[in-house]
């Protein structure tokens, strides 16, 4: 049982930062949603305030950490053209040499071809929203801080941000996922 | 002051937990800042979208955005998008850092501007300008 770089840099991405951001939003959105005076003590705010930003902050990091991986490190060994003889097609290549070349698996396989027309056309440009707007929460809940309990408004613009993070590393995730179960890179 | 009070079967009152008003400290700072970060996002999101419908429509953009090679033209995309965000807000906040703003119109042109990008990195939107 062993992973390959390839396999290793895929599950980096994917399984652990990926899912990392995906998992902490619902621990995100609940912080920022019951910070209000009239739920819990001066203590319990001032508990949650603390978590709230060492999550948000935590949250973009991992998202810039996700996004460089998957655009700088992975996606390369995924658009790697293959070694189609001049005049050969794709196809005529032994299928343990097709398997090392994602994309052409996928626009070469009836019926796989929009996994890569719309899925991971998709996939790899919203992804980059996700940290963009993380970033915005970040620094709104860390340079706000407490302000945030009172000022309803600038709370909720926060979570429609982080909503709208969150709901791009979604479609992302879940593309890529679906995308690497139809030709898995190796 | 609340006090959540319960009965033991055997007889006899417990006052568990006695609440006590205390008081939250605030400074309160303008909305600017917030609003430049918000601003600059959409800009970083719209830039996004925009290049990446560009890059469809036109051969010399998709050259001139392939920063690396082996990633194409997705290198310059991200990292124009990346640039205008912190670029944006690098402009802005200054501008903004000690004003009060009317924020709804912040939100408005905020949404818009997202909604804008999220639409131009749509394969079925970009694609009609192919």
């Amino acid at each position: 049982m062993e992973l390959t770089d390839r396999e290793t840099w895929t599950a980096l991405h994917g399984m652990v930062f990926g899912a990392l951001f995906l998992l902490a939003f619902a621990g995100g959105l609940a912080g920022l949603w019951s910070l209000r005076p009239e739920w819990v003590t001066l203590t319990g705010l001032q508990e949650r305030m603390f978590r709230l930003k060492a999550g948000v902050a935590t949250m973009a990091i991992v998202a810039w950490v996700t996004v460089a991986t998957g655009t700088f490190v992975v996606y390369p060994w995924y658009r790697d053209p293959p070694p189609v003889p001049q005049g050969g097609k794709f196809t005529d290549l032994p299928l343990d040499v097709q398997q090392d070349f994602p994309r052409a698996v996928l626009l070469n396989t009836p019926g796989k071809e929009e996994w890569h027309k719309f899925g991971m056309e998709w996939k790899e440009h919203v992804a980059w929203v996700s940290p963009i707007l993380a970033t915005v929460v970040a620094f709104i809940v860390l340079y706000y801080g407490n302000q945030l309990i009172v000022d309803k408004k600038l709370r909720y613009a926060s979570m429609a941000l982080f909503v709208a993070a969150f709901a791009a590393a979604a479609i992302a995730g879940l593309l890529g996922a679906f995308i690497t179960k139809a030709a898995p890179l190796q | 002051m609340a006090t959540i009070r319960y009965e033991r079967e055997g007889g006899g009152k417990v006052d568990e937990i006695a609440w006590q008003a205390q008081e939250l400290k605030v400074v309160e700072r303008p909305n600017g800042p917030a609003a430049a970060a918000m601003i600059a996002g959409a800009i970083g999101v719209l830039v996004l979208g925009f290049l990446t419908t560009l890059n469809e429509a036109s051969t010399d953009a998709h050259d001139f955005l392939e920063f690396w090679k082996s990633v194409g033209p997705l290198s310059g995309k991200t990292l124009i998008a990346v640039g205008a965000f912190l670029g944006s807000w690098l402009v802005l906040a200054p501008l903004l850092w000690r004003r009060n703003v009317a924020l709804n119109t912040v939100l408005l042109v905020t949404a818009v501007l997202i909604t804008g990008g999220f639409i131009g990195t749509f394969p079925k939107f970009f694609e009609l300008f192919a």
